[in-house]
């Protein structure tokens, strides 16, 4: 009997002792100047707000970047013809306004006399994400994705090495491409999207004035140049310029968090991801018994973080395998997604497994970093996700003949 | 075992126990941490070690007779009477509607008493006891040291953004339901609870006003709409998806998506709007509007595993709230709830800017109402003496009964129907909850009509509203006349208040309504915080009886005895504002033009 005691009492205060020997100090206290020179001597580094500025970071020549170019892409980015039965654009799902000066787009939808959004656009146009909020993309005919992938936001795409979830993509123009082509979503041929667009002759004017002729590799990298214009500059950009009173003291404080706990090891770059295909999850809790997190007590009420015995389904994520995609090579490898605007683009992850941003972070933590994130921790983290939203840049871009 | 164990053992249940008697007040850290000590270890000694000790102990007085004791028996029945009652504590509890809980609370207590007495009675070494009694007499003095009185209770006054909270401290409303389920059915069709991302009309004016004056300013609605993502730092209110799809949600009934969301998330999912606690866990108001409230949600007596997310966990806690509720039952109502004063802390709304221009008075028009009567009880009425309490035939009708399942039986239970105006959207879930409104509603006014001369009068008395009528958002509420007056023929001579085509009110009706404008006396239309100037303002006061004159044109023609049938309509919504709503919310009805009061008179020359 006392054996029993002992032995209870033993293991008792074993199991207590654990969370005892956690450390609970921050890693590193830094002022706001050693934030922002930390932070671009890890190769994060603001979006730029002039046009030289832009031609710089995508590394191009102004003879690629013109306006009549750029508003080329800009109404075929908009135009229902590229899809098979011309009712979808690409701004149906990378949902984008036109105009993005407007402001009185949102009490206009509402009062209207005709009515030409679907519902959900009429109140999330005015985002301007550049996404669907979906948990899977809709392509032509209401086609969905085959493997319930969701709709990646097409702002900053641009900046990233790698595009789409898998990371197949090397460049925005060989996407562009891809997504007119491909069955579930505009699902068009190249010879027959070139013989529509050749059949109009405004278009067939304006293509013969900055390409010479119509063709699909044209008709790609007109899009393209509109894509490469659509970046955005937030409070975190004007935090990296130098001004100390962009960002509040939280979302400071997450970013450090963001450079200590190592999250920007991957989601690095001017894009804040996208720059490389890293393995998701890193670290498989998928146990019988999952016991992660049982005895740390902020910790308490998450689903996937209480002490229980885990007889749910095996699944190789820590959400639902919806559509069963595995990424790259079926290796469960995936491109780093960019985490700009990231506050504006839930669902997240591939399938749109889980809704919210917090919940997000502390999967992150846990499965790619093994930390398991404190409350305040995930605030602080999410207030610099914050940060990075951003309003799309407008730049001045001159015509090809140089004028502004 | 030896049985000075089993006294030690004894001992310990005592005073974890006595230590819980509401006078020895101890501070709340240490009441949930000795109630789930006493609860547990009782438990687990009394099934595991004490039951078997004792049976043994009575094996040998009984069977093998070698002890003889009057004080041993003595000290078995009590234990007995002692662990039967613990048990019925624990599985059934102390909610006050069985007497059967009540006789074991005190049963429990000063059985214990009793049970202590027998205890070192039955000792066959006195001596032993003296110094037991002073130790733990001495031991359980240092644990009565008050430290929760000293501590500084942090009031957390929103609209300031001193302090945050996090999804955690925010209880789901789900799991009130396990004890108060009916309370919690009535909630959960009501208004107060779809105030936020199942409320169409808010979630389109939400996005608007931060659309025309910058995201920021959705804090302003937030505040009364959505005080749990205030308090969290979120920016907008959301709504939920089902994987690619909003959920139709308007006419999904008893919060049937809230519960699954507790079931599968838990209280780290925020629920959205007005929950229980928010309203609940409310420790004062200035009645000054505008979501001037202070909020305690961390800083509330919460039982041991009361908020847990472990099954077995919030089962205990359940058990433990039961067996002695009175913290639990201090801890979230307040004698504040039961005033008017309380109510405007949301129920008045005024501009955030420095001229604080009043969008809603419903408080300051009550405040100056009759009903406002603190001299005279008889005629004092409070807004919970209409709005909370039970309608039946287009009477109120007290509602005898619990509101917590197996509690004490009120005679007024406060129904939380929240009926007010808006049958439309509650309607749209529970028709129970539309009926309590429509006639409440219904108790507001009455209509007389005169004709004299081709001179039609019809009079509209708010007899029985403790404020204007319409109130609330009155520029988004259509009270009117609907009038036709037909001839001897049996043909229509006068009409007035019809709608139109397009389902917007005609252009002759005369509601009875505030319009607001802006610089330029123009209509603000959705945008009400744009307004700058009154335009029109034809509400009904308290009491007040308002006439409405119109001319028969033809008036030489007449042929009498002339037939007036006058109806006193009213829609929760202009089409207007349905339509615009529509755009975002394809799915919405049109809300119905509800007849309050008709009345048909004849008139001869």
């Amino acid at each position: 009997m006392r054996f029993f005691i002992g032995a209870f009492v033993f293991i008792v205060l074993l199991l207590f002792s654990v969370s005892l020997l956690l450390p609970t100090k921050e890693k590193r206290i830094f002022s706001d100047d050693a934030l922002r020179i930390a932070a671009l001597s890890r190769d994060m580094s603001s979006t730029p707000e002039t046009y030289d500025g832009l031609l710089k970071l995508l590394k191009i020549d102004k003879e690629n970047l013109f306006r009549e170019k750029v508003e080329l892409g800009r109404d075929l980015y908009f135009e229902k013809k590229l899809s098979n039965s011309s009712d979808i654009s690409c701004a149906s799902c990378h949902v984008i306004s036109k105009d993005l000066k407007d402001k009185n787009i949102y009490l206009d939808a509402l009062t209207s006399k005709v009515n030409d959004k679907t519902d959900c656009v009429v109140c999330h146009l005015s985002d301007q994400s550049a996404t669907d909020r979906f948990e899977t993309s809709i392509g032509d005919g209401g086609r969905e994705n085959p493997f319930h992938l969701n709709t990646l936001t097409t702002l900053n795409a641009a900046l990233a090495k790698y595009q789409t979830w898998s990371g197949n993509v090397k460049s925005v123009e060989e996407q562009v491409g891809l997504s007119i082509k491909d069955a579930s979503q505009m699902n068009l041929s190249a010879d027959e999207a070139v013989k529509r667009l050749s059949l109009d002759a405004s278009y067939m004017k304006r293509f013969e004035e900055v390409y010479g002729e119509v063709n699909f590799k044209n008709i790609e990298d007109a899009i393209a140049a509109f894509l490469k214009t659509l970046i955005t500059r937030g409070d975190y950009d004007r935090f990296l310029d130098g001004d100390n009173d962009a960002m509040n003291k939280e979302a400071k404080k997450g970013l450090a968090h963001f450079l200590n706990f190592g999250c920007k090891g991957c989601h690095t770059g001017v894009s804040v991801g996208g720059q490389s295909i890293q393995k998701f999850p890193l670290r498989d809790y998928n146990s019988v018994v999952d016991v992660t997190n049982s005895f740390n007590e902020s910790q308490k009420g998450r689903e996937v973080a209480t002490f229980d015995f885990n007889a749910k389904m095996y699944h190789p994520f820590p959400f639902e395998n919806k559509g069963g995609f595995m990424g790259k090579d079926g290796q469960r490898l995936f491109r780093v997604p960019m985490l700009r605007n990231v506050t504006k683009t839930s669902p997240y992850f591939h399938n749109g497994g889980v809704a919210k941003l917090r919940e997000a972070v502390h999967l992150m933590g846990k499965h790619q970093l093994g930390m398991n994130l404190t409350n305040a921790q995930i605030d602080e983290i999410v207030e610099f996700l914050r940060a990075l939203e951003g309003d799309v840049v407008e730049f001045n871009i001159p015509s090809k003949k140089g004028e502004l | 075992m030896k049985s000075s164990y089993m006294k030690i053992f004894i001992i310990i249940m005592f005073l974890s126990g006595i230590l819980q008697y509401s006078i020895f007040d101890l501070s709340w850290q240490y009441f949930k941490t000795a109630q789930a000590t006493h609860i547990i270890g009782s438990l687990l000694i009394a099934i595991f070690l004490l039951i078997p000790y004792v049976n043994m102990h009575t094996y040998e007085f009984m069977i093998v007779k070698k002890a003889k004791s009057v004080s041993g028996v003595l000290l078995g029945i009590t234990l007995f009477f002692i662990i039967l009652s613990g048990i019925y504590l624990f599985l059934v509890g102390n909610r006050g509607g069985d007497i059967l809980g009540t006789l074991s609370f005190y049963i429990h207590l000063y059985g214990s008493f009793v049970l202590l007495y027998f205890l070192f009675s039955h000792a066959r070494k006195k001596f032993h006891a003296k110094p037991l009694v002073l130790l733990f007499f001495a031991l359980s003095m240092t644990f009565v040291d008050n430290t929760y009185a000293q501590e500084k209770l942090t009031n957390i006054k929103i609209e300031e953004g001193v302090s945050r909270y996090h999804n955690e401290d925010w209880t789901s409303s789900a799991k009130c339901k396990s004890c108060h389920e009916e309370i919690f059915d009535q909630w959960a069709d009501s208004n107060h609870h779809h105030l936020v991302g199942t409320n169409p009309y808010y979630m389109v004016m939400e996005n608007l006003a931060g659309a025309d004056m910058g995201e920021e300013f959705r804090q302003w609605c937030m505040g009364c709409h959505n005080p749990s993502a205030v308090t969290t730092n979120q920016k907008r209110t959301t709504h939920e998806m089902d994987g690619s799809l909003m959920p139709n949600v308007l006419f999904e009934s008893g919060s049937k998506r809230l519960l699954d969301d507790f079931k599968a998330h838990g209280n780290s999912r925020l629920e959205q709007g007005v929950s229980c606690v928010a309203c609940h866990r409310i420790t004062e108001t200035d009645s000054k509007g505008n979501s001037a409230y202070t909020l305690k949600i961390r800083d509330r007596k919460k039982y041991a595993f009361e908020d847990s997310a472990s099954e077995i966990e919030q089962y205990l806690g359940e058990k433990f709230i039961n067996s002695n509720p009175q913290v639990h039952k201090d801890s979230y109502s307040n004698k504040l709830y039961k005033k008017s004063s309380y109510c405007a802390s949301c129920h008045d709304e005024f501009l955030p800017d420095e001229s604080k221009r009043a969008v809603v008075s419903t408080f300051k028009e009550w405040k100056d109402s009759p009903y406002n009567n603190p001299k005279d009880a008889t005629k004092h009425k409070d807004c919970i003496d209409c709005h909370m309490t039970y309608l039946k035939d287009g009477e109120f009708a007290p509602l005898k009964g619990r509101s917590t399942d197996g509690g004490v039986i009120k005679d007024d239970v406060k129904v939380h129907y929240f009926s007010g105006s808006n049958h439309f959207l509650s309607g749209l879930k529970s028709k129970e909850h539309e009926d309590q409104t429509l006639q409440l509603l219904r108790t507001s006014a009455k209509i007389d009509v005169d004709i004299k001369d081709a001179n039609i009068s019809v009079g509209v008395k708010n007899v029985g509203a403790g404020h204007h009528l319409p109130t609330g958002v009155s520029d988004f509420r259509e009270l009117w006349l609907d009038i036709t007056v037909t001839d001897a023929k049996g043909e229509v001579v006068f009409s007035s208040g019809k709608l139109q085509e397009d389902g917007n009110l005609g252009l002759d009706a005369r509601p009875f309504m505030k319009v607001f404008g802006d610089e330029d006396s123009k209509p603000v239309g959705l945008m009400f915080w744009r307004y700058k100037k009154m335009i029109s303002d034809t509400r009904i006061p308290a009491g007040e009886r308002r006439v409405e004159s119109y001319e028969i044109a033809e008036a030489k023609t007449l042929e009498y005895p002339l037939k007036a049938v006058v109806k006193l309509n009213f829609r929760i919504y202009p089409q207007w504002v349905t339509d615009a709503v529509k755009r975002a919310y394809p799915q919405l009805p049109n809300p119905d033009v509800v007849v309050l009061e008709k009345i048909e008179k004849s008139f001869e020359k």
